[in-house]
């Protein structure tokens, strides 16, 4: 009887953790906020015009110095890998509340919340560079705050001809005597499955570890992910070099505006889906 | 039991009754017959999934020329597709609100149902697809669908037409894609004079129209193929190129090198009304078309085979070209431009 009181009350005492913990996590869900560093690789990218003496320079491995008067992309999709291996998605089907146009000449946008994640530890995250071909019709009746804060004249994140979204944009200047450039991305696909289809899917899904995982519960995770624009010139899949040949393999470098010369800018970005997952982003620390 | 079959019957009565008032306000809007003219290719796959009806075409060619759909009010769909140059504007590149010149020039409108794909570099598979890219590209209409309803939408004259057309007032993106994709549609052109010589009706070629016939059945009819007069392929044939960084051709589209600075083949139908020439209207007359054909095209990687297999050329002596122009003439349907 002795016995049973003690297991009683350590029994009692058990539960009553439990609840405890329960109380901290159970009911309560909540932000976790996805911080984007817009870099040239370890210096945060200042944007400057053509003469500018604060922009951040950079090198490529071709040797071409470059540097970026606007830097903006789209990022959707996102879902959150658990520890033990299920997927959290996060407003994947609705614009409006799941993506977002990363401008680096706007500080709020480079924090973006994700409000209401349930509660839990997690230690991946997977996020597309773009838009996939199914949303990705600028369908303003669907998604109408993401359609206006994409179509905004300081923004200018569509592709008209398109009928779909840019899903980076970078302007800059090269060589010693900065010379424009000028890259953009997009899909181009069009058809449906089973019939003729054409086009190209600039999308990229990317996957990210975690340096730590990110306990999203009585507290409000931070995960800090770098995007390294020196990969742009200077990629995993790619090195590039810009040049104004009017030949169909050296067509425009500096200046992509069609799905001619895109994709290997595409993979260098946002990798190319097989061997390079992650493109030019990186997790540099989680903040629990 | 026995009770419940009255109940029943009184509220399927009733039910009935809320369907025979929507049928009773029901508009008949029959389909338009499909006239495939002989010899034309099957349609394009989407229409039977958009059939013209007599309202949607009504609806369709009265939204074409509604000027609400750009920004400024000032520019519709007819004020660059005009009925009386088939469609076309008359000018190299497409001119937009406040002036603004686009990257191309302006396609004509015909036999759009029988095409496999649309725009210069067939950017567009489906028809309904395209309303939109002119209304929200900053060089066209430089608007929004949204605010092209938000004008539109407390005008009764459109309110009964959507009505008749679809069933209900309703205005939606697509019932507005889809009916100006029907009005499109409904924009046959076969009845040149050289389809009524070929269906012998009465009518026969000139001396010099027959001469360019043969000619053009010799020296053109490989690309300007079937009675749509294009294959609809797309091919690099050495144009002088548009250096505007967003023109790459078909490879703008596909990304693939080898389709960089390749055009669908124009058809020849109506081409006397569609003057300038070539994708951005390098060309003011046939002539000098024919004329650049004879001197020689732009050498380029991919040029298309017929012509690197031929000098990059095709050569013609002038009354060749007076007689090929004579035979092109042939396939002008002043019924259908309205001239």
């Amino acid at each position: 009887m002795q016995n049973f009181k003690k297991y009683f009350i350590a029994a009692t005492a058990a539960f009553a953790f439990v609840s405890c913990s329960n109380d901290d996590q159970n009911a309560v869900s909540n932000n976790l906020t996805l911080e984007f560093n817009n870099t040239f690789k370890n210096t945060t990218i200042v944007l400057g015009d053509a003469a500018s003496a604060s922009a951040t320079a950079n090198t490529s491995a071709a040797g071409q110095v470059h540097h970026f008067s606007e830097l903006k992309y789209v990022i959707s999709n996102i879902r959150l890998v658990k520890e033990d291996g299920s997927e959290v998605p996060y407003n994947v089907n609705d614009l409006d509340k799941g993506a977002a146009v990363i401008d680096q000449s706007k500080t709020a946008s480079l924090s973006y919340v994700l409000t209401n994640v349930p509660s839990a530890s997690y230690k991946l995250i997977k996020f597309g560079l773009g838009i996939k071909p199914e949303q990705n019709t600028l369908d303003q009746v669907r998604f109408p705050k993401f359609y206006a804060a994409a179509g905004a004249n300081d923004t200018q994140m569509m592709w008209e001809w398109g009928s779909g979204y840019r899903f980076t944009k970078v302007e800059g200047f090269y060589d010693t005597d900065n010379k424009a450039m000028s890259i953009h991305t997009g899909s181009t696909v069009e058809g449906t499955a089973g019939a003729y289809t054409q086009g190209v899917n600039a999308y990229r899904d990317i996957t990210l570890n975690l340096t730590t995982n990110a306990v999203v519960g009585s507290s409000a995770p931070k995960i800090k992910i770098k995007a390294d624009f020196d990969k742009m010139l200077s990629g995993k899949i790619n090195t590039i070099t810009l040049s104004t040949g009017t030949g169909m393999n050296d067509n425009a470098t500096p200046n992509v505006h069609t799905a001619a010369q895109m994709v290997k800018f595409v993979d260098n970005l946002g990798g190319n889906g097989t061997n390079d997952i992650s493109g030019m982003f990186s997790v540099t620390a989680v903040e629990n | 039991m026995k009770k419940i079959i009255p109940l029943l019957s009184v509220v399927l009565l009733l039910i009935s009754c809320s369907n025979t008032d929507d049928e009773m306000i029901a508009i008949d809007n029959p389909e338009i017959a499909l006239n495939i003219p002989t010899g034309f290719p099957e349609p394009n796959e989407f229409v039977r999934f958009n059939k013209p009806t007599k309202y949607g075409v009504e609806l369709g060619e009265k939204l074409f020329s509604d000027k609400r759909f750009s920004a400024d009010n000032t520019i519709s769909c007819s004020s660059c597709h005009i009925q009386e140059n088939a469609f076309t504007d008359g000018k190299a590149q497409g001119i937009g609100i406040e002036g603004r010149i686009g990257l191309r020039n302006t396609p004509s409108i015909q036999n759009l149902m029988f095409m496999k794909f649309y725009n210069w570099d067939g950017s567009k598979l489906q028809l309904e697809n395209q309303p939109l890219v002119p209304i929200i590209t900053h060089e066209e209409m430089d608007s929004s669908i949204l605010d092209v309803i938000g004008k539109i939408q407390n005008d009764a004259s459109y309110a009964d037409l959507f009505k008749k057309a679809f069933g209900d007032a309703a205005i939606t993106p697509e019932r507005i894609y889809k009916s100006i994709a029907q009005f499109e549609y409904s924009l046959v052109s076969a009845n040149s004079k050289y389809d009524k010589v070929k269906r012998k009706e009465g009518e026969s070629f000139t001396a010099g129209e027959a001469k360019g016939f043969e000619i053009f059945q010799q020296k053109c009819a490989s690309c300007h193929s079937t009675e749509l007069f294009t294959d609809q392929s797309f091919r690099n044939i050495g144009f002088p190129l548009n250096t505007n960084s967003n023109e790459a051709g078909r490879a703008r589209v596909t990304g693939i090198t080898a389709d960089y600075m390749s055009f669908r083949v124009p058809t020849l139908r109506n081409i006397e009304y569609t003057a300038p020439y070539g994708s951005f209207g390098q060309f003011p007359t046939l002539k000098a078309v024919l004329d650049y054909f004879d001197n020689g095209v732009l050498e380029a990687e991919n040029l298309d085979p017929i012509f690197k297999n031929n000098g990059s050329s095709i050569p013609l002596t002038e009354e060749e070209k007076n007689n090929l122009i004579a035979f092109m003439k042939t396939l002008s349907d002043t019924a259908f431009v309205k001239q």
